[in-house]
Formats: C-alpha cells, sequence, structure tokens
C-alpha cells in the first residue's frame, strides 16, 4: 500500500476525534452563539425592586432540577478535603473542593426533596408537609427530623419564605432603593450582560467590591428573566479568568415534580432515628461570599467590615473540635489543621511573625502566638488587623 | 490462564485450510461479500464461527466461570459475616434481600474483575490471530479486513454481554438461595417490587456491557498495534489502571470526564427513584466515543499494515 494510500486511511481516526470534539463542543458553542439572550432592559433598581415584588406576592415557582456546585478555591489538597470514596459531596467541608451535584424537586415551601448522589449511595432531605425525613443510604438510616416546638416550621425550610420581606412598610421599590443605598458605599451594583443559565434566558446582577484589599473582583448573580428567581451565583477572583466558587442550576423545568418525589417511608431494615433539630440550610444558591469563612463562631471576632471583613480567632480547640466534626461526616480537624500549616510559608513583620497561606480568594493567616485570621482580603489587611490587636 | 496458553494456538479447528462452514466463509472470492445477500450471508457465517470459536476457547469458559464464581463468594461472605452485623451499605443490604445480590455484584466487579476479561478477549483479537499465523489466511481478500474487524468487534460485544449476564444471573441465583427475596429498597429508600428490582438489573445489564464494550474497542485497537496477544491483552489492562488510579486523584480531577472508568460505575443511577437517565446517557455517550474512535484506529491500522504473519 502506498504511503498515500496509508495517509488517508489514517485521517479517519482524526477526522472521529474531530466529530467527537465537535459533538461535545456544540452545546458550549450553541450556548456561545446565543449567550446575548434578548431580555427587556432593567436597571439595577428596578430589578430588585422586581425581585422583591416576585417574592412579596409568591411563593418559589414549582420546579425541578439540577445544580452543580464547583468550586477552584486553589486550596492545597488537605486531608478532610478530598472525599472519601462512596461519601461524594456528604460532607460540607468537601464541598470546599472540586465539583458537587445536587438534585431538588421543589413543590412548595413545605415540599420539596433535595438529593446528593453519590457512589452507589444517596443522601435524601425530603420534606412533605410537616414531616421532614433525612436518608442517608451508605448509612441505612431514615432520621425524622423535627422542628423544636414553638418555632414556626417555615422559618426553618432552607427556602426564602415571604416573611423577611412582608413587612408592610418595606415596598418592593423601597426595599430596593435600600439594598442599594446599603451596599453603596462598598459595593457597586450593576446589571450586566444577560447570560443562559441550564437553557433559560437570565438577568446579571454584578456586585462588585470597592475596597482595594479585597481579593474578590465580582461577585455575579444571574437571576431567570420570566421567574426572577436565581439561577446562579458565580464568585470571580482578581486576575482568574475562571469563577472560584460557582453554584448553579445545570438543568431546570417549571414544572410541578411527580408527587412520589416527596413520599417517603423508612424501607424495612433501616434504622429509623428522631432528631430535634431544623433542615440544613446550605444546600442552595446563595450569598457564596460567606463560603469561605471557617465558622468557628464560638470563638470568632470579626475586624472591619463589608468586604474588608477579617474574621480573627483562637485557633481551635482540637480535642473537642474534633470529636464534634467527626460526629459531622468524618472531617478530621486536627488533619486538616496540620496539613494548613504544612502548606503555609513562614511570613513575619511589625505585627509579629506566622504562617501564611494565600489561596485565590482567601488568605489565611496562623500567628505563632495562636491566632487564626482569615478574610478574602489580601495578606497586607491580615498584617494590618493582626497588628492591630496586638 | 498461562502465558503460554495464550500464545500456543488452542482453536480447535485451526484456521489453515481444511474443510467446513468456517473455512469456507473466510475465503470468499474478492468482491463477492458486497453483493447483498451473500454477503450478508457470509458476514452471518463468519460471525457465527467466530462466536463459535470464542465460546469454546477453555481459557474463555474458565473467565465465565470465575465470573459466575465471584458473585457465590460475595453471598456466603455476607451470609456469613450477617450473623453479626452487615453494615448498611448495598452489600449489607444483600443480607435482607437477595435480589440485591446483583447490584453488589456489579459494584464490586465492574472496576477491574469485568474489564479484565473483555480485554484479555478483545486483546487476543487480532494479535492473538497474528502470532499463530492465521491472521493472513483471514486477509486473503483485500476487502475482507474491514469485515473482519466488524465481526472480531461485534464477537467482543457478544462476549461483554455473555459476561454481564453471566455476573447477573450467577448473583441472581445465589442472592434467591442464600437469602429471602421480595420487595427490593434502592439507593433512594423506596422500596419496589421485585419484578421491577429485575427490570433495572436488565438496565444495568445493558449499561454494563455498553461501557465494557467500548474498552473492547480499545483493547482491539491495540491488538492490531501488535502481534504479541499478550501485550495487547496487558497494555489493555494497564489502561484501565492508570484511569482507575487518575480518577482517584484529585489534582486531576479535570481529566475525569473523558476516562471511560469513571462513567463506568454510573449504572447506580438505574438504582434511585426517578431513575436518573442524564449521567447514564451522558455515559453511553462517552462509551459510543471511545467505540467511534478507537473503533477507526483499529480499521486504519489493519487496513494499512502489512500481515507477514
Amino acid at each position: 500500500m502506498s504511503k498515500r494510500a496509508r495517509a488517508v486511511r489514517w485521517g479517519v481516526p482524526v477526522a472521529a476525534v474531530a466529530v467527537v470534539a465537535a459533538a461535545v463542543g456544540t452545546g458550549p458553542v450553541i450556548a456561545a452563539v446565543r449567550s446575548d439572550p434578548s431580555l427587556p432592559e432593567r436597571t439595577a433598581e428596578q430589578l430588585l425592586a422586581d425581585v422583591a415584588r416576585t417574592w412579596q406576592n409568591g411563593r418559589m415557582p414549582q420546579m425541578s432540577g439540577t445544580i452543580v456546585e464547583t468550586a477552584s478555591l486553589g486550596l492545597p489538597a488537605l486531608p478532610g478535603l478530598t472525599t472519601p470514596p462512596g461519601h461524594a459531596g456528604a460532607s460540607p467541608v468537601s464541598l470546599l473542593s472540586g465539583s458537587h451535584q445536587l438534585k431538588i424537586w421543589y413543590a412548595g415551601e413545605d415540599r420539596f426533596r433535595l438529593m446528593l448522589p453519590g457512589e452507589m449511595s444517596e443522601t435524601d432531605l425530603i420534606a412533605n408537609g410537616g414531616t421532614v425525613w433525612l436518608w442517608d443510604s451508605a448509612a441505612n438510616t431514615a432520621t425524622r427530623l423535627t422542628t423544636p416546638e414553638g418555632h414556626d416550621h417555615a422559618a426553618h425550610t432552607p427556602f426564602p419564605t415571604r416573611s423577611g420581606l412582608a413587612s408592610p412598610y418595606a415596598t418592593p421599590d423601597r426595599l430596593a432603593r435600600q439594598v442599594l443605598e446599603a451596599a453603596g458605599a462598598d459595593t457597586a451594583i450593576s446589571v450586566g450582560d444577560a447570560v443562559t443559565v441550564a437553557g433559560r434566558a437570565a438577568y446579571q446582577i454584578v456586585l462588585t467590591p470597592k475596597p482595594a484589599d479585597s481579593l474578590i473582583k465580582d461577585i455575579r448573580v444571574a437571576l431567570d428573566g420570566e421567574k426572577l428567581m436565581p439561577l446562579r451565583v458565580q464568585v470571580y477572583a482578581k486576575g482568574a479568568a475562571e469563577p472560584v466558587f460557582e453554584v448553579g442550576f445545570e438543568s431546570l423545568s417549571f414544572t410541578a415534580p411527580a408527587p412520589e418525589n416527596f413520599t417517603f417511608t423508612p424501607p424495612p431494615g433501616a434504622k429509623v432515628e428522631q432528631e430535634a433539630v431544623s433542615p440544613p440550610a446550605g444546600h442552595r444558591p446563595r450569598e457564596a461570599a460567606h463560603a469561605h469563612d471557617h465558622d468557628h463562631d464560638d470563638h470568632g471576632r470579626v475586624v472591619g467590615s463589608g468586604w474588608d471583613s477579617v474574621l480573627v480567632t483562637a485557633l481551635p480547640d482540637l480535642s473537642g473540635a474534633k470529636r464534634d466534626e467527626d460526629r459531622h461526616g468524618g472531617v478530621d480537624l486536627a488533619a486538616l489543621l496540620d496539613g494548613l500549616e504544612k502548606a503555609a510559608t513562614p511570613v513575619s513583620g511589625e505585627w509579629g511573625s506566622g504562617r501564611l497561606l494565600r489561596t485565590k480568594v482567601v488568605s489565611i493567616l496562623i500567628t505563632d502566638d495562636g491566632r487564626l485570621l482569615a478574610g478574602a482580603v489580601t495578606p497586607q489587611a491580615l498584617y494590618r488587623a493582626a497588628g492591630a490587636k496586638g | 490462564m498461562s502465558v503460554r496458553e495464550i500464545v500456543t494456538p488452542a482453536r480447535p479447528d485451526a484456521r489453515d485450510g481444511g474443510t467446513g462452514p468456517a473455512a469456507t466463509a473466510r475465503t470468499p472470492e474478492p468482491g463477492t461479500w458486497r453483493g447483498s445477500g451473500a454477503g450478508a450471508r457470509h458476514l452471518t457465517r463468519l460471525l457465527a464461527s467466530e462466536i463459535a470459536l470464542t465460546f469454546r476457547r477453555p481459557r474463555n469458559l474458565a473467565m465465565l466461570g470465575v465470573l459466575a464464581i465471584v458473585p457465590v463468594v460475595i453471598g456466603v461472605a455476607v451470609r456469613v459475616a450477617s450473623e453479626s452485623d452487615a453494615g448498611g451499605s448495598i452489600v449489607g443490604q444483600i443480607a435482607g434481600n437477595g435480589l440485591t445480590l446483583t447490584f453488589a455484584a456489579f459494584a464490586v466487579m465492574m472496576p477491574i474483575v469485568l474489564p479484565l476479561t473483555v480485554a484479555v478477549v478483545a486483546g487476543d483479537a487480532v494479535a492473538g490471530e497474528a502470532a499463530q499465523g492465521t491472521l493472513r489466511y483471514l486477509l486473503v481478500a483485500p476487502a475482507g479486513r474491514t469485515r473482519l474487524l466488524l465481526v472480531k468487534y461485534v464477537n467482543v460485544m457478544v462476549f461483554c454481554l455473555a459476561a454481564c449476564a453471566v455476573v447477573a444471573l450467577s448473583a441472581l441465583a445465589a442472592g434467591l438461595v442464600l437469602f429471602p427475596a421480595g420487595p427490593v429498597t434502592l439507593l433512594s429508600g423506596t422500596t419496589i417490587p421485585a419484578a421491577e428490582a429485575l427490570l433495572r438489573a436488565g438496565v444495568v445489564v445493558l449499561y454494563a456491557t455498553a461501557g465494557l464494550a467500548a474498552l473492547g474497542a480499545v483493547a482491539l485497537a491495540v491488538s492490531t498495534l501488535t502481534e504479541a496477544p499478550i501485550g495487547a491483552v496487558a497494555a489493555s489492562v494497564v489502561l484501565v489502571v492508570v484511569s482507575q488510579v487518575l480518577t482517584a486523584i484529585p489534582q486531576v480531577a479535570a481529566v475525569r470526564p473523558i476516562l471511560l472508568t469513571s462513567w463506568w460505575g454510573a449504572f447506580d443511577e438505574a438504582l434511585r427513584t426517578p431513575m436518573a437517565a442524564d449521567r447514564m446517557g451522558r455515559g453511553l455517550f462517552v462509551f459510543a466515543a471511545y467505540a467511534l474512535i478507537f473503533g477507526s484506529v483499529a480499521w486504519s491500522r489493519l487496513t494499512s499494515k502489512d500481515i507477514t504473519a
């Protein structure tokens, strides 16, 4: 066979690769081509007013969809951050790295189902009327969650309800103006280009921090053009083209979910438990700016305000903290902290000395006198905060 | 199985001429196979003889035997252990319901045992013939190479299906003998009747077959690149192991979506309510992409290489 004929034959696999690449690429390309869906123009104030009006007048629409959370905070590979096999997405700390999927079926404030799929396992939160079940297939445990006496059940659902916004004097327009005024001091709020999220045209509100010390470039919230429901939140760091944190719908349909999703009976053979807690509220698109905080609210103290906030806390008491975390999904805090210290670089200055860990969006300073400072700010801001205390 | 067995001819009907339907089917006059009726008949006969050879080889039968034994071993182990406490995972649930053993068997065997058997059969497919010196007899007609490759691949797919079916049936039988049967609890905590569980087991079998057939295409492509069958088999197994390792390293999470191995486990979507077709659909797309790319590599290589042995 001639050389030329051989070359032609080897063109076939090349063409096959091209066909596959084209098939994979078509989705994003189509999305890019229609990346500017046409929506009626609205200013930030009008948009916020409309959002407030929507939430005031009605509930969230019935829907089912898939939410994907992706974090690339630039954290070093720390023990406890990697997902143990069979528990994909089960640990809250594991959400800080990698990509996680969450499915949602929503029929009303007290009728919804959240599903965290794992490898040959599944975690479900199912609310049906007053009954809330937490199902963990890996542990074969069904936990019936009851809200403590005297608390309004609806206030504990992880979904925005009318209660917070429905006070009589807060008309939507007034609320929007108040939000803009309150934020105006250190945040620029604007309406960005319309985008397509999960196949739906969406407005984009861009929150840009004004302080120079902030590591966050902006936070973009995509609002469905028709239902004005948040579809996606993206956090961009300065100097990074890709979002460092993103949570949003991958697919979404505004149809009433099948009622079977909300009926749950503990299967035969499963352990059935009762626990009097409020359902976890951390599983939905929300203001991601808080996601990086190491919430040691028992000791923590916040220095500064707004985007410049720095959390100052004593290093956690490991013996107690470890036991507590073990109960909540097997995070070994001691190992985590140890890994954190190993990955950090030694620094010193007028404020003292310690170890600094820099990621794309968070700086963490562990001083030698046993304090931990963290914030979405430049190291210089941390040093100032450390010096201010000393 | 030994190296020796793979390399030495183990076929009952040697392919150096001889009589019988296999020999006549494999030496058609050039061009005739294109004619619709005769071509299709030749193709069918070639395929039938290929499948018969595959399922008559002692090595392949031994592998299918191992595949049948593993679910039984899992079942017995759980039966012995369940006296105390078997735990809550899918393996632990077998004790309560024998039908669950089918799903547990796939969860245990899909990562390495099943791929290993497919790598042996597909890796040996072309390189084995080359090593035996039978390949040139199969390729007397220039147009026959494409047809031969097609038959070889269909044969690999049939073996994939047979392997998965053996695992499922063995697990089903062992489960029904060792444990009580009844409504099955899915990962979502919902309970479905036994008949629907069998249906879902069928979905798992078909999905697993598709995943293994994609590996079969890779192994077949490797098989056309060498004349040492053991090399082709080893290379395919190494590819599987390397993919599994890559899947486990978080720092290279970006490559996960394009690895075969990360989609094999998606059969667990069949065990949720509602059945999540989207992830399995994406998995099938990846499998098809692998089959297309590596199938075309195998075709280019086989149709352009000089057959000297």
